[in-house]
């Protein structure tokens, strides 16, 4: 990547950030906002920074369900992705069984998930496992179902068997659209975790210092969290791309890194 | 305090819509006599401490007194105030806590009068547990995520000299299932549906630490409060109000069963039992008049009982001059 | 299986539904030898091809590739089509050594053997390239190492240059013929152009469809190595008039 695309594409969203951040300072001072219905934008982070002690432990239990709930979604969309793909039958009866998981709203899923499985982690960890293991097996199921036919046959001939062919040629393939799924399921998966802890929570949770926040009219506080909330997403999905730049070079580079080539073998005179 | 949350905000927003349909049909047909007021509960749906409002609706006191009150929901605990501050509703029913709170937040909100009197808020647990303030240690105890049980719990903890770490809130919408199947230890909540709702699942009533017992500053619980903007320009109808819930406070608490009716009449969806209605009334009613017999009545007292015990565990930062809580100055 | 064949087909026939794709065929294939087939859609070389790699098996008949019988096992041809196929996720000596991973692990001799065919044919240079940053005519030289790296005496090669353009395809055609002297290899190769199939071959045979079959097989005896002299060259010209002759009479008929 040139040095002015580069540039462009780390300082094109802090720009935007910013300006973003200029307009709600801008409409919180000139439209005379109170300061308990909107904060002005640096009130809003220094909620989060001043009592950074009490939120962050509540963060990192948010991130860690999140992280759990996105990994377990993520191995099992995955793997019905394989498994619809592999057995066509399983396409007709799981499919639309699926799409119906997907049918019910999530905050109506929460309380019924609550009375199973308790107060603790897992019912957090299932909301958003749930929210993200559709978009996986979409993608991934995608990916398998268009893999190039004539590649097979080739393959085929080569001798693979298709515990190999699915090795070496399928799963690969389906690599890129597996990260489509992943990157979705990434925006989607701080959500099921805070739709979680407000269903319920054992001991506080950033949900639940949100809501008190709101209930004290602490404006502050309230964007604040949100603010906390917005940038775990983020920084998640930032991370799941950062594994697919990692996974997929030959989509940007022309060649393997060092690295990656392996070790070298000697090459005896021909 | 109350139960179902989640699914009873369903039922809520689907009964505000029906009973503002209901309402404004009948505003069609004589809108030109009444003036609309905007009544917000405090809690998703409603219960039987509405009772007062569907009286003084249906028995005709409101009309007697020019008044054309539409009730409303809000979405969940504690947003009541920001209704009243956005001007989405006029007269709301709030805790005194989210009174405090709204003017440490420097909220235009003022209490215009008193609804219970005195705090019957406490810890519940199934009949026949063991209940004792030293035996909290290591619990598991349940809150609904409101200002007010927020408010009350650490005065518990002081009292019991535990710390928070000594004890495990769960927070949740509904506590009796959890009470129940011991998922939980005790539940908090006011007598008046705690018993009832207890009583219903076990046919026997809970054992509790209410009040004084419990730690917890001897004010009254709930109050009805306007923004200042609302007194200052509409204050005949805080007084038309206050006089009809006044006179439908008193047809009620004489005639009992027929409130409960008008109440399950007017809400046949709330999820709440005969049984329990009827129950929780009667438990309420004694809660609403003070030691010489009035309602309403605020004093400055119970603000600065108020004000001065939530700073003491840092719930709110000064104690103000109680006026800036309250008026009496509508009541009837 | 007499001394210089190395493939021999007796009596081998194919039908799918009422069509005869091939009627029954009988073939000798000389260890070494460069052998053309040209024909019209239909005429049965597709459904030969799969059927001596393996991909289906034949109604009637027998094969024996090097005194092996080879009904219905693949991985015993090397096999190139049009299309590359180079899988994009791996460099040139990914792809090169992809037939010893599809069989198991990529060894040091596998890697050793791809970077010699890389570094003799010129593309030394590009052996940790993906083949997105490769021109058309340097994917079709890795396909064809990647073919090589198999191993396989047989070589079946279904129109390789077809997609490329004439200057390209020329330059191939040279490649290939030196590629195919260095190894030795025996070459069945698939094309419509009759000028390449008489350029590079020993011997043509002419296809013709319904039922498939074999209508012409002729020896190439023009001499080695072909130059672009060989094919304004008036013997050359003659050899391809008569297939010409061939493909059009069958198609008028």
């Amino acid at each position: 990547m040139t040095k002015k695309k580069l540039l462009l594409n780390i300082f094109g969203p802090i720009l935007s950030v910013v300006v973003l951040l200029g307009l709600w300072q801008a409409i919180v001072v000139w439209g005379n906002v109170a300061p308990y219905i909107a904060p002005k934008p640096w009130d809003a982070i220094r909620a989060v920074t001043s009592n950074w002690s009490t939120l962050a432990p509540l963060t990192w239990w948010t991130i860690k369900e999140t992280i759990y709930g996105y990994l377990v979604g993520a191995f099992l969309g995955a793997f019905l992705g394989v498994v619809l793909n592999k057995i066509p039958l399983m396409q007709r009866v799981l499919y639309p069984l699926l799409i119906l998981t997907q049918a019910i709203p999530i905050i109506a899923l929460a309380p019924p998930l609550v009375m199973i499985l308790g107060f603790g982690v897992m019912p957090k960890v299932v909301i958003v496992a749930w929210i993200v293991f559709f978009p996986v097996t979409v993608s991934v199921l995608d990916g398998l179902n268009h893999v190039d036919k004539d590649l097979m046959t080739l393959a085929k001939v080569f001798g693979a068997n298709s515990m190999r062919r699915f090795l070496v040629l399928e799963m690969p393939a389906a690599i890129t659209q597996l990260f489509s799924g992943l990157k979705i399921g990434a925006t989607y998966a701080v959500t099921g975790a805070i739709i979680g802890e407000l269903a319920a929570s054992s001991g506080s949770s950033l949900a639940l210092y949100q809501r008190s926040a709101s209930g004290s009219l602490d404006a502050a506080g309230v964007y604040g969290t949100t603010l906390l909330m917005t940038a775990i997403g983020i920084i998640w999905f930032l991370l799941v791309v950062g594994a697919e730049y990692l996974a997929t070079p030959w989509q940007r580079r022309s060649t393997a890194r060092q690295w990656r080539r392996g070790a070298k073998p000697v090459l005896t005179n021909n | 305090m109350k139960r179902n949350f989640l699914s009873i905000s369903v039922a809520g927003a689907v009964m505000a819509l029906s009973s503002i349909t209901v309402l404004s049909a009948s505003t069609l047909a004589s809108a030109s006599t009444l003036t609309a007021v905007k009544f917000v509960y405090d809690f998703p749906g409603p219960d039987m401490e509405i009772i007062p409002v569907v009286v003084a609706e249906k028995e005709g006191f409101f009309k007697a007194n020019g008044l054309n009150v539409s009730v409303e929901f809000p979405p969940s605990t504690s947003t009541t105030t920001q209704l009243l501050t956005t001007g989405s509703g006029d007269i709301g029913f709030i805790t005194t806590s989210d009174m405090a709170v709204a003017v440490e937040a420097k909220a235009p909100v003022i209490s215009v009068a008193n609804y219970s009197m005195t705090n019957n808020w406490g810890l519940f647990a199934k009949p026949g547990s063991t209940l004792t303030l030293a035996g909290l240690k290591g619990k598991k105890i349940f809150s609904w995520g409101d200002t007010w049980t927020n408010a009350m719990i650490p005065f518990v903890l002081k009292k019991a000299h535990l710390k928070a770490s000594d004890i495990t809130i769960v927070t949740g919408s509904n506590d009796t299932p959890l009470l129940m199947k011991g998922t939980i230890d005790f539940t908090t909540s006011t007598t008046n549906y705690a018993i009832p709702g207890i009583t219903e699942a076990t046919k026997s009533a809970p054992v509790g630490i209410v009040g004084a017992a419990a730690g917890v500053p001897n004010v009254p619980v709930w109050v009805y409060a306007v923004t200042h903007n609302y007194a200052n320009q509409h204050g005949k109808n805080v007084r038309g109000f206050l006089k009809a819930i006044k006179a439908a406070t008193i047809w009620a608490s004489q005639h009992k069963a027929k409130a409960v009716a008008d109440f399950m009449a007017a809400y046949p969806k709330s999820g709440y039992s005969k049984f329990y209605s009827t129950k929780g009334w009667a438990l309420t009613v004694p809660l609403l008049t003070n030691a010489a017999g009035k309602y309403f009545v605020q004093t400055n007292k119970q603000w600065t009982t108020l004000a001065t015990a939530l700073k003491s565990v840092n719930l709110i930062k000064s104690v103000p001059a109680p006026s800036t809580y309250y008026t009496n100055k509508f009541l009837p | 299986m007499s001394s210089s064949s190395i493939l021999e087909l007796r009596g081998i026939s194919k039908t799918f539904a009422s069509t005869t794709a091939l009627s029954p065929l009988d073939l000798d294939i000389e260890r070494g030898s460069f052998v053309s087939i040209v024909g019209p859609s239909g005429c049965g070389k597709s459904t030969l091809f799969n059927i001596l790699s393996g991909l289906i098996q034949p109604d009637n008949g027998s094969i024996s590739l090097e005194d092996q019988n080879v009904i219905g096992a693949t991985g015993h041809v090397g096999y190139m089509l049009q299309k590359d196929l180079l899988v994009p996720w791996r460099t040139v000596l990914g792809n090169i050594t992809l037939g010893a991973r599809l069989k198991g692990k990529v060894g040091p001799e596998d890697k050793e053997q791809a970077m010699g065919f890389a570094q003799k044919y010129g593309l030394g240079e590009f052996l940790h390239h993906y083949p997105s940053a490769l021109s058309g005519g340097m994917r079709q030289r890795v396909a064809l190492m990647r073919t090589l790296a198999t191993n396989h005496q047989l070589l079946l090669l279904d129109e390789p240059f077809g997609a490329l353009d004439a200057q390209t395809r020329f330059e191939m055609q040279q490649w290939l013929l030196q590629v195919w002297r260095d190894t030795q290899r025996t070459v069945l190769f698939i094309t419509h152009d009759v000028d390449e199939a008489v350029f590079l071959s020993d011997r043509v045979l002419v296809m013709s469809p319904r039922p498939g079959r074999v209508v012409d097989d002729l020896r190439v005896d023009l001499p080695r190595p072909r130059t672009l002299d060989t094919l304004v060259s008036p013997a050359f010209t003659d050899l391809k008039s008569r297939v010409l002759h061939q493909l059009h009479r069958e198609r008028g008929a």
